[in-house]
């Protein structure tokens, strides 16, 4: 089962630099918070399923990612259509829609690495006034990236064998192992990670060097 | 592969050429007790090790994960010292983790970035290696395991043989002296447990290789039983195995 991020390939997409990709990305998200005109927010997230489907993923690869979300903005959509009004569920359902997709475009076309280098040059100011280590912060995102696929993939195992069991979908149920076996498997990876000699020695401009703090 | 040093026997896939044929680094154990929340597993460790294939077998919880982990600083010692080639895993743990490579016994787990390349890459840019020199080291390991063709795969997509063999090229991209292993065959079919066992015999770091698989220590320079707290047994892969099978099952 394939749910992780990226997918390779040399669509326009994957050409375009992770900067440019982000920034779009971050300038939509405002937009899209600003408008609520649905007619809007439904072309918005017309244009970002069809650069979803410019990507070239395979449709089961899509499928597997989207699957899960379709669910969770579905429960979203029949909350908010309960609770408040129609008008407000669909422009919430849209507005959703639109960014989901667009994150995914980007992530879908984006190289772990590449993505990992935009946030480091990101943060390269911040690491020049001692606010924030940079190779920290990239393992960190390359984690998150490396996580939620997995975490989707537990997630659906456990459902799976809970109701192998006859067990009735019960979130308390679910999230417990959840959590479990996440906190397992990123004790195990902690441990990788200091066995392969993480964090890289200071560069010569930087600043003080963090030898042991990994242990 | 008892040869102290010189080319690994055998053509496998392992074969480093570019290794550094170093002798095996020498690994000390005075005095060491280790235990997790006031409980002690291994208690007053005296050890040796000095091999260039050591075997390490015993019981479920018998402590040989944390007796693997102290070889390289994973895990530090309550009381005593565990000094490889005399630098202590304590205050030096970096420097010796560069020395001794660790491969754990689920590679989901150790697989650290999500396409192979990148997570070969991790290790040496964690060694300050300059970044055009990167690209070359990658492929050559991966090569060496002739496993190149899945340098741009998802880590998490590979098959369980796959995935442990990028683990192990993972670490010895590093050009560790020693590599630590942590059951590398558990959780592999009898085609792929083969295929790093022959692996591992044809490497050129030294190996101490943490296993329930008896017959993967069979030809070993010496192979350790950790029961009840300590070594019970240290010798020839024969007599360790037969001394196993009479007081463990
Ligand atoms: N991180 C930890 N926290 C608490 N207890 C632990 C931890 N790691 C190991 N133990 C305990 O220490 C003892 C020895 O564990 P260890 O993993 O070293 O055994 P093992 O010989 O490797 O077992 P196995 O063959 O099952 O892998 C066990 O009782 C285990 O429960
Ligand atoms: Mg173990």
């Amino acid at each position: 089962m394939n749910t992780s991020l990226y997918v390779p390939g040399d669509t326009p997409l994957h050409r375009l630099p992770a900067g440019a990709k982000f920034g779009v990305l971050f300038a939509a998200g405002i937009g899209l918070f600003l408008l609520a005109h649905p007619a809007v927010l439904g072309a918005a997230a017309a244009v970002a399923a069809a650069l979803v489907l410019s990507a070239r993923a395979p449709l089961g690869a899509l499928r597997a990612r989207l699957l899960p979300v379709g669910v969770m903005l579905a429960v979203l959509f029949a909350a908010t259509a309960l609770l408040q009004d129609a008008g407000t569920a669909v422009a919430m359902l849209l507005r959703l829609a639109a960014l989901i997709l667009l994150a995914l475009a980007v992530t879908l076309t984006t190289r772990p690495a590449d993505l990992l280098e935009f946030f480091e040059r990101l943060t390269a100011p911040l690491a020049r006034v001692g606010v924030a280590n940079p190779e920290r912060i990239s393992l960190g995102v390359s984690l998150v990236l490396r996580f939620v696929p997995e975490v989707f993939r537990r997630f659906q195992e456990i459902r799976e064998a809970q109701a192998a069991r006859g067990l009735k979908a019960n979130p308390v149920a679910l999230l417990v192992p959840l959590i479990v076996r996440t906190l397992k498997a990123a004790d195990d990876v902690a441990d990788a990670i200091d066995a392969r000699c993480y964090p890289p020695p200071r560069r010569p401009s930087g600043g003080a060097r963090t030898e042991e703090n990994a242990t | 592969m008892t040869a102290p040093a010189g080319p690994a026997p055998g053509a496998a896939p392992g074969e480093r050429p570019s290794a550094a044929e170093a002798p095996a680094p020498v690994i000390e154990l005075h005095g060491v007790s280790v235990g997790y929340d006031g409980r002690t597993v291994l208690s007053g460790l005296d050890l040796r090790l000095a091999e260039r294939r050591i075997g390490v077998i015993g019981q479920n919880g018998s402590g040989k994960s944390t007796l693997a982990r102290l070889l390289n600083g994973l895990v530090v010692p309550d009381e005593g010292r565990v000094l490889v080639d005399g630098r202590d895993t304590r205050t030096d743990g970096r420097r010796v983790r560069s020395e001794v490579g660790f491969v754990f016994q689920n590679p989901d787990n150790q697989i650290v970035f999500p396409i192979v390349a990148e997570d070969m890459a991790f290790g040496l840019k964690n060694l300050g290696l300059p970044k055009k020199e990167i690209p070359g080291r990658v492929a050559e390991a991966l090569e060496s395991f002739g496993i190149g063709h899945l340098a741009e795969r998802h880590s998490h997509l590979l098959s369980g043989g796959e995935k442990q063999l990028v683990a192990l090229a993972s670490v010895m991209v590093m050009r560790p002296r020693t590599v630590v292993f942590d059951e590398p065959t558990t959780l592999l079919d009898l085609r792929n447990r083969n295929r790093i066992r022959d692996a591992v015999d044809a490497m050129a770091p030294a190996a101490v290789v943490v296993t329930h698989d008896l017959e993967l220590v069979s030809g070993y320079d010496r192979v350790l039983v950790v029961h009840e707290g300590g070594i019970a047994f240290d010798g020839a892969p024969g007599e360790a195995v037969a001394w196993y099978r009479e007081h463990c099952s």
